[in-house]
């Protein structure tokens, strides 16, 4: 009898150590990872963009200054300023001398620049018009010739370390969206495009929170 | 007589080693479930604090280290998460939860390392 409680309390002990590990479940607010750290920044310098077609309705290089200046001043807490530069060869953003001689008595900055084109075309497509009936029509879908009036945004951006004149980031953005309205203007298809690349860029400049589950376990 | 005595040592040392054993698993058990109250309770700070506490204790635990990679994850410490992540993988491979917390782990890690384009020259 002593012996069989001895047995079992060592069973015991063992299936204790041995037991099967716990889980739990969490939503938890993970934070983004950036490319770049901003608080490192005291100010950011956005220049005049280097804009190799627009149309004639809008002044590119002023509305991207005006936008980034508005979206960034409700997230970044230094200085930001804007600066007239002029480009004159292609490999200007890779001059490190460059961009270290334009700030040299500023506190450290990050420039925000790049080149843009900002065009639009008339795209025309036959289409199909198709009746949603239940069921299916005797007759032939009807034919018609459909036009689309599609503005596309190219934005390669920039962004440049003051003191190092390094890029250390850079990203091309090609935006693009067709209307059915011929007469949408450019300056309207603009903000749609430029809205799309502010999405883009500052999940990974800005970083921000996102919901993701993860598991903690005990043994 | 001789018999009787060896298997009464060998007992009692078996015993012991179990205890102890014992004592400092639940020691750690302790830490990680405090740890992981704390985290519920969105007290990473503490739960780290306990975790790398329980790490101390056992640092062959793959879920203590599974747990302080999601609370460095949590605090935007990309690296130490990843150090820890790899670890507790190495501890345990074949720990589904942990495969998952990583895969996750991994997508948002390596997904602005391919956006981010450092043009040093």
């Amino acid at each position: 009898m002593k012996k069989n409680k001895f047995a079992l309390l060592i069973a015991l002990l063992v299936l204790v150590s041995c037991s099967s590990p716990l889980h739990w479940k969490l939503k938890i607010e993970m934070p983004r990872r950036t490319a770049i750290d901003l608080a490192q920044f005291q100010e950011i310098i956005i220049t005049n963009f280097w804009v190799k077609k627009q149309t004639k309705d809008i002044n590119l290089s002023q509305e991207l200054i005006d936008y980034f200046k508005f979206s960034l001043e409700k997230n970044f807490k230094g200085k930001i300023v804007s600066k007239e530069i002029s480009f004159n060869h292609d490999d200007i953003f890779s001059n490190q001398d460059f961009w270290k001689n334009l700030a040299h008595s500023s506190p450290r900055a990050l420039y925000f620049t790049g080149v843009a084109s900002y065009g639009q075309e008339i795209r025309k497509a036959i289409l199909e018009e198709r009746r949603s009936d239940r069921f299916e029509s005797p007759f032939k879908a009807e034919k018609k010739l459909a036009e689309r009036k599609f503005y596309t945004l190219n934005l390669d951006l920039y962004l440049i370390d003051s003191t190092t004149g390094d890029v250390i980031y850079k990203r091309e953005f090609k935006e693009s969206k067709g209307y059915r309205n011929p007469n949408q203007t450019a300056y309207f298809a603009f903000f749609d495009l430029i809205q799309r690349v502010k999405d883009k860029l500052f999940r990974i400049i800005l970083g921000g929170e996102k919901i993701e589950e993860r598991y903690l376990i005990s043994d | 007589m001789m018999n009787k005595k060896l298997l009464i040592y060998t007992l009692t040392a078996l015993l012991s080693s179990l205890f102890i054993f014992g004592c400092s698993r639940a020691l750690v058990e302790n830490e990680l479930r405090f740890g992981i109250e704390a985290a519920q309770k969105d007290l990473w700070d503490e739960a780290i604090f306990r975790w790398q506490k329980a790490a101390l204790a056992q640092p062959q635990s793959a879920s203590v280290h599974n747990n302080l990679a999601v609370a460095y994850e949590k605090k935007g410490l990309w690296e130490k998460a990843k150090k820890e992540y790899e670890l507790a993988l190495k501890l345990d491979p074949d720990n589904a939860y942990i495969q998952s917390n990583y895969q996750n782990f991994k997508r948002n890690y390596e997904l602005t390392k391919e956006n981010s384009t450092n043009e040093k020259k």
